[in-house]
């Protein structure tokens, strides 16, 4: 060995590391100070398997007062600091932002470069009971409500089926929400978009059932009959929690989507309640009845009930002049 | 309460006018059938294509036509019409009927159901009479007479042959059993008469009509029923779909007091169609509500509740149960309905005129009080507004729903009650209106009644709904 080899300062010591696009690190290459070549060639001192990196793409050099150098070895397609599309000859590298060559991403550190502090251990929280319970309470009162407005033949294939549905559909949610908290984060975090999705679900049954015998406690059938924008909201709510989960960054962002998705779904619901009804005629009146011992509202005396009978005909002549009979191309009748 | 649970009424009799989509459909006397039969036929847009076809696979039943109907058919034929509604854009027929000439100026009775389409789209349709001579021409509507399904039309000529009204049939005087002779143009197949017997007035109905046991078929409609003298008794309007020549006339009086009436008044004047139409039913509601109110209600036991049923001699009431189903039902269900013979023909998509209580008694075989307030949450959510709805015909329906108290604090059953209503486009002042009422006193056993009316004035179905209301009660 003719060459000496440099005692090992924290400056002279360089590393090379390969990131993923999401800036994981998926090689780190340790090298000595000194020039270093990155290409597709097998001479270079890195070798990238990028068929858009050149045989000789690029060079780290060591300048005269200790900073690091890329330099662009005259690539056709060229070098850039990360996700900027100015083409660059040279950077000066500080050890935070990547270099792109072709579709690979370098980030250049020496020895010098300063760590964060490293984080406390935290104890996850554990969601799991929390959410089992929560989920209990969703398919028991599931499972409740189907018994309560069983009127024929009990058949145990009524219970089984939509309960089955259910649990499907949530293990996809969970699951599919999980795989992009991976994506982003590192960490699945199923615990948490379990309980999420099981917090939800169950706000939503309780009120769904609460807004169902409001509706009639109160004589108040707006209650049952709006019942699905409250479940917009909440999934709203949910997804913003969701989204949340998988990071904490761009919130308001985040809540538009979210706001914006929840809105196009009370939209697109009302319409199409409206549409029903103007196609059908059917008529807007209490679902459900309850036992009579539910009641909670003092009854209407029948003069007054048929006094507020008699204002409903001031809409009904109005409706027979203006509400649209709708293009079904039938009226060739010219009034 | 859902029609297709506690209504086996299937509609069964049609009108005899021959359209070109179909034969127009009329409950004009519904009938219990075991198994529901769909009162339309197949479209007949070309006969004369389709005639083979239909005449070689049916038996035929030429009607037992004596020495003494040729005689007659041979007198009236001259004054026999063929009334044919054409679109006007196209030239061609798109329904037709029949219809008989009444004096020698070219006046012609014939039914308003056959010229319904005219008169309320008269840009859209015109009205051409064929005589059996072959002789076309335009015919002018006069008159109509929207209840007795009537109609004056009249057709330029002089010295016209023409047909007298029978003095007997004129005073109701008619003996049952007399041979009458229906007359007119049957499926576009050509003239014909059909022997027949007089049967008297059909009982349930409010609105007149002459039960006639003769076969008379769409494209009759509007056509002679005369006596073996020569003279007209009556005009062919119906005939039930599940019977067997059972077929209906209106009385001779109907349309001499019609033609009496075009032949003082100016013609009826077409861009106002719709307004005579609009009055001839607020008058036809009027007589009827009122003679609905001076019959009242009755009381019927059912369970420990009183329902009210109408006094009124023309309904015709059915019951059911669902005790004898099968699976075993886990509530009992005993429902009386009750439907009035008062069906008015507008136009295809409008019939009007009927009204309808229905009572059920309900009570939990094996069913919790939730599950028991389930079951009759399929009977109160419909609220009486799921027949028959045609967006153009009429406006959405509005309700109203609550709890409602009657008399003094605990002498009536509180009653969930919703009131829904729903008004006629092309007639002011007349609407579709049900009330449905489920007593709230006990868990597990319940009266659902309901009170649908047809073609009614916001005022008549307040104060009706109002008594019937008021009528729900315990039986003490």
């Amino acid at each position: 060995m003719d060459q000496v080899v440099a005692v090992a300062s924290a400056d002279s010591i360089v590393w090379i590391e390969i990131l993923s696009r999401m800036h994981d690190v998926l090689a780190r290459h340790r090298f000595q100070r000194g020039p270093i070549t990155i290409g597709r060639a097998y001479d270079n001192d890195i070798v990238v398997d990028d068929t858009h990196v050149a045989a000789h793409h690029l060079r780290i050099v060591p300048e005269e007062d200790g900073t690091l150098v890329a330099e662009d070895l005259g690539s056709h397609n060229g070098l850039f600091l990360d996700r900027d599309p100015e083409r660059r000859t040279r950077v000066v590298l500080d050890g935070e932002r990547a270099l792109r060559i072709g579709n690979t991403l370098i980030r250049v550190r020496t020895a010098a470069h300063e760590v964060p502090a490293e984080q406390p251990m935290l104890r996850s929280p554990h969601y799991w009971p929390l959410a089992i319970a929560c989920m209990i309470g969703v398919f028991g009162l599931a499972m409740l409500d189907l018994w309560l407005s069983e009127t024929g033949e009990v058949k145990a294939i009524r219970y089984f089926t939509p309960l089955l549905i259910l649990f499907l559909v949530v293990c996809v949610w969970i699951a599919g929400w999980s795989v992009l908290t991976r994506v982003f984060t590192g960490h699945a975090r199923f615990g948490l978009h379990f309980l999420i999705v099981a917090a939800g679900m169950l706000a939503y049954s309780v009120y769904d059932q609460a807004a169902e015998i409001g509706a009639f406690a109160f004589s108040w059938t707006a209650l049952a009959t709006s019942s699905y924008i409250v479940a917009w909201l909440l999934f709203g709510a949910m997804c913003f929690a969701h989204l949340l989960a998988v990071g904490r960054t761009r919130r308001p962002l985040k809540f538009a989507i979210v706001a914006v998705l929840a809105a196009a779904g009370i939209a697109m619901q009302t319409l199409k309640q409206s549409e029903y009804r103007s196609n059908y005629g059917q008529p807007v009146v209490l679902r459900r009845l309850e036992p009579p011992a539910l009641r909670l509202v003092t009854p209407q005396q029948e003069a007054a009930f048929f006094t507020d009978n008699a204002a409903l005909r001031v809409e009904l002549d109005k409706a027979r002049t203006e509400e649209p009979v709708g293009g079904d191309g039938l009226d060739l009748g010219d009034d | 309460m859902t029609e297709n649970r506690l209504q086996r009424f299937a509609r069964l009799a049609a009108v005899l006018v021959l359209g070109s989509a179909a034969f127009t459909a009329r409950a004009q006397l519904p009938a219990p059938a075991t198994t529901p039969t769909t009162p339309t036929e197949p479209a007949q847009i070309e006969p004369a294509r389709t005639q083979p076809e239909q005449v070689a696979p049916m038996p035929i039943q030429p009607a037992p036509v004596s020495a003494a109907a040729e005689g007659i058919y041979a007198e009236a034929r001259p004054s026999l019409l063929q009334i044919r509604t054409l679109v006007e854009a196209a030239g061609r027929q798109s329904s037709i009927g029949s219809g008989f000439l009444v004096s020698k100026d070219g006046l012609a009775v014939t039914n308003y159901h056959v010229v319904s389409q005219y008169a309320l789209e008269p840009k859209t349709y015109r009205l051409e009479f064929a005589r059996p001579d072959g002789t076309q021409g335009a015919l002018k509507l006069l008159a109509i007479d929207v209840a007795n399904d009537l109609a004056i039309v009249q057709l330029d000529g002089k010295d016209l042959p023409f047909l007298k009204f029978d003095a007997a049939a004129l005073a109701d005087t008619s003996p049952r059993g007399e041979r009458l002779y229906a007359m007119g143009n049957p499926l576009d197949l050509g003239f014909t008469i059909v022997e027949g017997t007089y049967n008297g007035f059909v009982e349930k109905s409010y609105n007149p009509r002459i039960h006639f046991t003769g076969a008379i078929n769409p494209g009759m409609s509007g056509g002679p029923a005369v006596t073996a003298a020569g003279k007209v008794a009556g005009m062919n309007v119906a005939k039930r779909l599940d019977g067997e020549l059972v077929s209906f006339l209106v009385p001779a009086g109907k349309a001499a007091a019609l033609l009496e009436r075009a032949r003082k008044d100016a013609p009826l004047d077409l861009a106002k169609a719709r307004e005579e139409i609009d009055r001839q039913l607020l008058a036809w509601q009027a007589d009827f509500y009122h003679a609905l109110g001076e019959q009242g209600f009755r009381g019927t036991a059912l369970g420990p509740y009183q329902a009210p049923e109408s006094a009124a001699p023309w309904f015709t009431c059915w019951a059911r149960t669902n005790a004898d189903q099968t699976p075993k039902p886990r509530a009992q269900m005993d429902s009386t309905s009750c439907s009035s013979q008062s069906s008015l023909f507008i136009a295809e998509d409008i019939e009007t005129g009927r009204t309808e209580l229905s009572h059920a008694y309900v009570r939990s075989i094996d069913l919790n009080s939730f599950q028991f307030a389930a079951f009759l949450s399929q009977y109160y959510g419909s609220a009486g507004m799921v027949r028959t709805w045609s967006r153009k015909r009429l406006t959405q329906p509005q309700c109203h729903e609550d709890f409602v108290e009657r008399g003094e604090n605990g002498t009536a059953p509180v009653l969930r009650t919703v009131w829904c209503a729903r008004a006629y486009r092309d007639f002011a002042g007349i609407y579709d209106v049900a009330i449905t009422t489920v007593t709230q006193d006990r868990d597990k056993e319940a009266l659902i009644s309901r009170l649908s009316m047809q073609g009614v004035s916001y005022d008549n179905a307040l104060a009706l709904a109002q008594r019937f209301v008021g009528e729900v009660a315990w039986t003490k």
